[in-house]
């Protein structure tokens, strides 16, 4: 049975009306048009789905839309402020964090939720914060240097 | 050399904003009024005769629009490969035989995606089950289970369409499975091996690994009213896709487009045309709505081809000053249901290795071979990883026997800058020695080599074409000036992860001398673009950039003509600077390119300035009606492969723990000679991509399957390295200037994977003074290894 439920997403209230057993991905994708958020595996193996729920990475491909209800989704739709970016998407340009792109947005919503908590990371704890994310044509080195310098940037 | 002002720099990706935004859009984000989705019924037997196939009950399915089985579509085959020798024997749904797990039978168009799924329950498939076989060896016997039997054209093939001259199609009667051979040879191998004071004879066994593309397999397809096809597909290269769909769907291939679209991920593994995109295209003209099927990551696994699996035979003879004095390899390779690009990669076993060591003596022979498996395809150095895992382990084992050391061994038996290779192709480019002094030194080989126990070092080598002259043989490039100043750059070429807006974009504003915000590149987009190669064979840069750079060289002359005489001074006294004509003699005498554009419209007769260029990937190899010239052969190996070789060398340090079998890499070098790198950092990231690659071939990547069905079709059971995983690694450039290249570029794509692999495994079997021949080197194999009280090779 479909039902109308409130969803707030990069700080608006959306609503939808779906049946229960959608995921948050779908509902993200199909509903609210937001492509950014990206399905590679559906199982919760590969990161290229994340999203913040009240500022917690999850896999969005296995978290229903209802368990979001009441609380804040953030997308990398909406990590910029309006035409500014963020800074960990001005390190992933400048450091070539990126090849094709596709796994692009998970990693950097991991990597806001992780310096969030930790505004000083070592290499290290970037690798770790990054290991439930695959990424199969960087090599994950320019990854964790965009992280690190953005950490840098924040912090100024 | 004169100083280069955008080339050979780490610029930014002009496109990143549109990546870090998540604005980018992929196919798999395309969606459109009114579209359906598809969904493909497999077979769940290996091998079985389909008896009858009822789609009455998915039908009356509400959202149901559409059901078709293989006997709707007919016989229309298909092949990556499709000669007259090679026809192809594929069809976008079985028709009345399947010969793998998950081979389509039965596909449905509905209107939301789980409506598909519930339609593909109703479908029921009678079938008769037929024995089976697994294993290519087995397959190769008399006696064995016919995977096929005789495959019979019923259209004229690829090659005789693209115009290569060769025998009218004819049926290919399937004799002990064997689906394709090669045999390449030259010099005398027996005398060779006479000449040996060592000779191994060794078998190497290397697995399907799946590229593991982030983005799934998936394709849109809308047909229009007016009979076009357009369609959105995750790829790497259009021309086959809009060859093989308007071949299959009876359409001119100019009714076809694909559009652009960012493509996340290929490897090799999105190449030529599959089952899916096919149907979807079908569907959608059956329904008269775009349909879109997109396949879970499970179907990837399952029904989308991996790497090529290839047992390899190698026999080398060398003598007691290191030098190899002859060479047979003989590789069998497991094609599964479906040859696809076996002929291809059986000549490339030998040509991929060709450039490296000069070897007088050689005998190559290729064999594909049916199993009733998933069939398999290219992937990144297609053939090339395997062979260098092979080739590499087996000059190491003989250095061990003889007492050689192994870098001046390889050393003394490398090519060299000049030499021309026995099929005619010249090594204008050549640092390959370079590569491995340079790679050797960095991880300190000399010093370290031997002296701890655990500690494991190992080299590995590779080389690559820089395109090649198959089908679509040429690119083209188109650069438009616009009234404003500013130039639109129109290339074939796909951005799958290179970026191409960027690089293609620096060599204009190279030639053009113009800020790299002048030029705005349209790329992918195959009724804009024009012809071209493909983003395959690595020929992206060495062929489609020279073209890019030659379209510029045209519209440079045709400004620099109006100019001189727009300004009445002769054209040998302008120069281009900063996206300005100067005068070099006056320099207040200057137009801009936007005076340009105008200039050409009011003062030329409305000439709006468009340059063209085109380059061809071997530009001595033609034909044309009867009359042909060094075209090469898949079978023999003769003719001309390709213009120029990327080059690679890899050293690993690593450690092994004696108890679990687990390996640490202390270390990984990878140079490459690549010639001129147009964006280094781009460069860089294409060499640390494959060295990370090649980390998990060697210790973690197999597609399993049993009684043919893959046992790990999710990337939990299969593991590919996370961050976690990547050691020290060091990338080196070795620029050895091409000069077929534009600027000097050649390959680099897919030539330090290999390297990288046979550097690794090396080093393993080094640290545990044990040879093994198979990949993955799990920690069982390697503890099975350790254990081997012979004492030999595992």
């Amino acid at each position: 049975m479909k039902r109308g439920i409130l969803l707030s997403v990069n700080g608006e209230r959306r609503e939808v009306f779906i049946e229960p057993n959608r995921t948050l991905l779908d509902v993200l994708r199909e509903e609210l048009s937001l492509t950014g958020v990206k399905e590679a595996c559906g199982r919760g193996e590969c990161g290229a789905c994340t999203v913040l729920v009240d500022g917690n990475p999850v896999n969005s491909c296995i978290t229903l839309a209802v368990e979001a209800e009441g609380k804040e989704i953030e997308t990398i739709e909406g990590l910029s402020n309006g035409g500014d970016l963020h800074p960990l998407q001005e390190a992933f340009i400048e450091h070539h964090s990126f090849q094709c792109g596709f796994c692009t947005p998970g990693i950097i919503m991991t990597a806001k939720a992780f310096l969030d908590r930790n505004p000083e990371p070592t290499e290290e704890e970037i690798k770790n914060a990054v290991a439930g994310n695959i990424c199969r044509c960087t090599g994950y080195d320019n990854i964790v240097d965009g992280i690190l310098n953005a950490a840098e940037e924040i912090k100024k | 050399m004169k100083d280069f002002k955008y080339v050979k720099k780490g610029l930014k990706r002009t496109d990143g904003e549109m990546i870090v935004t998540g604005r980018a859009k992929f196919t798999v984000d395309m969606a459109l009024p009114e579209m359906l989705f598809g969904k493909i019924l497999g077979s769940p037997y290996p091998h079985a005769r389909i008896i009858g196939i009822n789609v009455d009950k998915a039908k009356e399915l509400e959202g149901v629009k559409a059901v078709v089985t293989g006997k709707d579509i007919g016989y229309r085959r298909f092949s990556f490969i499709d000669t007259p020798a090679y026809p192809a024997e594929q069809t976008p749904l079985a028709v009345d035989r399947v010969r793998f797990v998950g081979e389509g039978v039965a596909a449905v168009a509905a209107v939301t995606e789980d409506i598909a799924a519930k339609a593909l329950d109703l479908i029921e498939v009678e079938y008769e089950e037929l024995p089976a076989v697994f294993d290519p060896e087995e397959s190769m016997k008399d006696g064995a289970p016919a995977v096929h039997d005789i495959i019979e054209p019923n259209t004229t093939t690829a090659w005789e369409d693209f115009g290569i001259p060769k025998a009218k199609s004819r049926p290919f009667k399937v004799v002990n499975n064997i689906s394709n051979r090669t045999l390449i040879e030259y010099g005398d191998i027996e005398k060779g091996f006479e000449e040996a004071d060592c000779i191994r004879e060794d078998r190497f066994e290397i697995p399907s690994t799946s590229h593991v593309a982030m983005e799934p397999h998936v394709a849109v397809a809308n047909y229009q009213p007016t009979g076009k096809l357009d369609v959105w597909l995750t790829h790497m290269g259009y021309e086959h896709k809009r060859f093989w769909l308007a071949k299959l769907l009876d359409i001119p291939m100019s009714m076809v487009r694909v559009h652009k679209t960012y493509v996340g991920g290929t490897f090799g593994g999105k190449i030529s045309i599959f089952p899916y995109e096919i149907l979807s295209a079908y569907l959608s003209r059956l329904t008269a709505r775009p349909v879109k099927i997109t396949l879970t990551r499970q179907e990837v696994f399952s029904t989308c081809p991996p790497a090529r699996r290839m047992i390899v035979y190698m026999k080398m003879g060398v003598n007691k000053e290191g030098k190899i004095t002859a060479y047979h390899s003989k590789v069998i390779d497991d094609v599964g249901a479906y040859r696809r690009s076996s002929p291809t990669a059986m000549y490339l076993a030998h040509s991929f290795r060709n450039p490296i060591y000069d070897i007088a003596n050689v005998r190559h022979e290729g064999y594909g071979v049916y199993t009733n498996k998933l069939y398999a395809t290219a992937k990144r150095g297609h053939s090339l990883q395997q062979m260098s895992f092979a080739v590499e382990s087996q000059i190491d084992m003989i250095c061990e026997e003889l007492g050689l050391d192994k870098v001046d061994m390889r050393l003394k038996n490398f090519r060299k800058k000049g030499d021309v290779l026995p099929n005619g192709d010249t090594l204008n480019s050549y640092a390959l020695p370079e590569c491995l002094k340079q790679a050797v030194e960095k991880i300190g080989w000399k010093e370290k080599y031997g002296k701890e126990k655990s500690r494991g070092f190992g080299i590995g080598t590779a080389s690559m074409f820089s395109g090649a002259h198959n089908y679509p043989f040429a690119s083209g490039a188109m650069i438009r000036l616009n009234h404003d100043g500013r130039m639109i750059l129109y290339t074939g070429q796909t951005e799958f992860g290179i970026g191409i807006d960027t690089v293609m974009a620096q060599v204009v504003a190279e030639v053009l001398d113009c800020p790299m915000d002048y030029v705005i590149v349209n790329c992918g987009d195959s009724e804009v673009s024009p012809h071209d190669v493909g983003n395959w064979l690595s020929a992206g840069m060495f062929v489609s950039g020279e073209a890019v750079r030659r379209a510029a060289l045209d519209l440079r002359e045709q400004m620099l003509n109006y100019a001189a005489t727009g300004l009445e001074i002769d054209v040998e006294d302008l120069e281009m600077n900063d996206g300005w004509i100067v005068s070099r003699s006056d320099d207040s005498k200057k137009l801009s390119f936007s005076d340009m554009s105008r200039y050409g419209i009011q003062m030329a007769g409305g000439d709006p300035l468009i340059g063209k260029g085109y380059t061809k990937c071997v530009p001595e190899v033609y034909f044309w009606k009867g009359k042909y010239n060094k075209t090469a052969s898949l079978s023999s190996g003769k003719g001309r492969f390709t213009q120029a070789y990327g080059l690679a060398a890899a050293a690993a340090e690593v450690e092994v723990t004696p108890e679990t079998g687990e390996v640490k890499i202390i270390e990984l070098v990878v140079a490459d000679d690549c010639g001129t790198p147009i964006n280094v950092k781009s460069v860089e990231g294409q060499i640390m991509s494959q060295a990370v690659m090649g980390i998990g071939d060697v210790l973690l990547e197999e597609v399993e399957i049993k009684d043919g069905i893959v046992m790990n079709p999710n990337l939990l059971e299969y593991r590919v390295p996370t961050a976690n995983d990547i050691p020290k690694i060091t990338s080196i450039i070795v620029d050895s200037y091409e000069p077929n290249g534009p600027f000097g570029a050649k390959e680099v794509g897919e030539t330090s994977r290999a390297a990288a692999i046979s550097a690794i495994a090396n080093a393993i079997c080094n640290a545990i003074g044990k040879r093994i021949c198979a990949l993955p080197m799990t920690n069982d194999r390697i503890m099975q290894a350790i254990s081997d009280k012979k004492g030999g090779n595992s």
